[in-house]
């Protein structure tokens, strides 16, 4: 019980304070360590697989310290912990924002969010290129042309996400995991 | 009160959503927006990016927050939390699997290899989630601006996502004052 409550605690701190994504991990880095829960080595790692599994980082860093720590019910008390912003501060914000969105306010607020926030999505693309599309520090114009292909099955052939990210995984297994002869 | 029926369509909609959480939920953006901007015409594009700007800049899951501001929006408390449950189960059950089968996993050239695939296709998902946004979002030079302001301070001066809404608040809110007092003159 008090291990669950731990891990509670542990992964409530680190969705408190941390803004999604990569943010997290030096608080879990953190957290891992002092609590015995995980190596730094295991924590590298659970950063690689939660970045190639389906699911938010923070999800599945508290899945898997959870399972280890204290199995399934570990899980859960990881994940309720790292969700308690969303269930409490969202939730209030959801309450707010759904009273004044109509507002004038709101909406002087949203007419500068929302183009900050596109500029934001596009910098992150810029960013996110930097390792999705490389391979040992250069451009690799295999990845390229996949991600080429998946804008055009995405935007012109209305093809689903879902559709999308299975062909990726064939084409990625044919092409990269050497079952074709290197090209 | 929002029916029973509406809560459990989220939950099993949300459901389908969670086994393909790639590129750090916006490959979600754009389930949602494909089922509810295009699909069942319940949601603008608009509406969708603030979700995404608010919940972005509320700590914790950024993903989890828009399942809660969308679910809140469509059903009330109850459809925020069938939201956020049925977007967390699936990643939950999948990374269990693979605790177990940790080293293997870990070690596996095929696995590996997927997995590099579909990375390529994140930042195409992510675009066809925000290329449709630009319209009728950015049709101004004030726009523009705060469009070129976000990209710079993100990438450049790798300002935390908080900061930037934060400051495209402030611009809004000026903008439209300053726009308000200009009309007032003529």
């Amino acid at each position: 019980m008090m291990t669950l409550l731990r891990l509670f605690w542990s992964f409530a701190k680190i969705g408190f304070t941390s803004f999604g994504g990569l943010s997290m991990i030096p608080l879990i880095n953190e957290e891992m360590i002092q609590n015995g829960w995980m190596t730094a080595a295991e924590v590298s790692d659970i950063v690689a697989i939660a970045e190639m599994t389906p699911g938010p980082l923070g999800i599945n860093c508290a899945t898997f310290a959870g399972i280890r720590a204290a199995g399934l019910a570990g899980a859960a008390a990881a994940n309720i912990g790292v969700l308690m912003p969303t269930l409490t501060l969202t939730l209030l914000a959801a309450a707010f924002f759904h009273k004044f969105k109509n507002s004038q306010g709101m909406k002087a607020v949203m007419s500068g969010v929302r183009p900050a926030c596109i500029g934001m999505i596009f910098a992150l693309c810029v960013s996110m290129s930097l390792t999705n599309y490389t391979s040992d520090g250069a451009l690799y114009l295999p990845y390229v042309l996949l991600g080429g292909a998946d804008l055009f099955l995405l935007l012109k052939a209305k093809m689903s996400v879902p559709a999308v990210i299975g062909i990726n995984a064939l084409a990625g297994v044919l092409l990269f995991g050497g079952l074709l002869p290197p090209v | 009160m929002a029916k029973a029926k509406d809560i459990v369509s989220l939950f099993v909609q949300f459901l389908k959503f969670g086994f393909f959480t790639f590129g750090g939920g916006w490959s979600i953006v754009a389930q949602m927006r494909r089922v509810y901007v295009v699909e069942k015409g319940c949601l603008s594009d608009e509406e969708l990016l603030d979700l995404t700007s608010v919940g972005r800049s509320l700590p914790g899951i950024m993903i989890g927050n828009v399942a809660m501001l969308f679910g809140y929006r469509q059903a009330g408390v109850l459809g925020g939390i069938a939201c956020v449950l049925g977007l967390t189960l699936p990643p939950m059950a999948v990374l269990s699997v693979i605790t177990l089968f940790y080293t293997a996993f870990r070690d596996s050239k095929p696995v590996a290899a997927a997995m590099n695939g579909i990375r390529a296709a994140v930042i195409p998902i992510i675009l066809s989630a925000a290329l449709p946004l630009i319209k009728g979002n950015v049709n101004s030079a004030f726009g523009v601006v705060l469009v070129l302001l976000g990209f710079a301070l993100y990438l450049f001066a790798g300002m935390n996502c908080v900061w930037i809404v934060l400051i495209g608040a402030v611009c809004g809110v000026l903008y439209r004052l300053y726009a308000v007092k200009r009309g007032d003159r003529r």
